[in-house]
């Protein structure tokens, strides 16, 4: 992976190798699964819960109140995200060249993989990547803590270009 | 607007009022150890248009504290807030202030 950097044009690009694309289009079908999921298979699914939370803490009455008022439009927001990088992502590896609203989608979507990823891994604030990877939970922790360098380079690329706007 | 048909307020709900307007709702952003701590301070730049000093420190609050209040106000807006937030990943919930 080359990680992503602001260019003069206000776009920001990055490149990534073949496997890395490969793997970021299967976090991309999983977590597209699990949004299109019937709510009863993923009733208590950790990664739900963390995907769409509870807007209210203590008072279920207001927490149902504030799903039936938003859940509707997060979800159609994810599945535009997941569009978009997907449309975005280049087949077989190659160059990332996002504009400003594609760039949102990419943070938004990398961030829902890693919270998937990451709860799934329990991972803690003590949680350090695998010095060596052996098993796949070894293998989905390199995967976490590599979609943690895409989009920190995101991040910084946005801020970079944000700074550059003034 | 109050003309000669408005219900005449009673000192109750008068006072209930002001009791509401003391204790608006509020936005919280809670600790996670997912979010990165550059991207939750260049969420909250992005979505509340904090400057880079003030979004640092509330992101610090939140890292070393556990949690900040972001915005405050009425309910339906904290509700909005927090769905804004939620379509980031931060792990975010509204109240009254308490």
């Amino acid at each position: 992976m080359r990680p992503f950097r602001a260019t003069r044009s206000g776009d920001v690009v990055a490149r990534l190798d073949p496997a890395e694309a490969g793997v970021v289009g299967l976090l991309l079908d999983q977590l597209d699964q699990l949004l299109a999921a019937d709510a009863d298979d993923v009733a208590g699914d950790p990664v739900m819960a963390r995907l769409l939370p509870d807007g209210h803490r203590g008072d279920p009455e207001l927490a149902a109140d504030y799903r039936e008022l938003t859940e509707s439009s997060l979800r159609s927001g994810k599945n535009d995200d997941l569009a978009i990088v997907r449309a975005t992502l280049p087949d077989g590896g190659g160059e990332v060249r996002l504009d400003r609203d594609q760039a949102g989608a990419w943070l938004r979507t990398s961030n829902d993989l890693r919270l998937a990823l990451g709860t799934r891994l329990d991972i803690t604030e003590d949680t350090e990547p695998p010095e060596d990877v052996v098993g796949e939970q070894d293998q989905q922790l390199a995967v976490y803590y590599w979609l943690t360098a895409l989009q920190g380079s995101l991040v910084d690329a946005l801020a970079d270009g944000r700074v550059g706007r003034r | 607007m109050a003309g000669p048909l408005a219900p005449t307020r009673t000192p109750e709900t008068t006072v209930e009022e002001h009791f509401d307007l003391d204790r608006p709702w509020v936005t919280i952003v809670w600790n996670d150890p997912v979010n990165l701590m550059n991207y939750v301070t260049f969420v909250l730049q992005e979505l509340f248009g904090y400057d880079e000093p003030t979004a640092t420190t509330l992101m610090l609050q939140v890292h070393h504290e556990g949690k900040a209040i972001v915005s405050s106000g009425p309910r339906e807006r904290m509700e909005h807030d927090t769905s804004r937030l939620h379509a980031y990943g931060l792990w975010a919930s509204y109240q009254r202030d308490s």
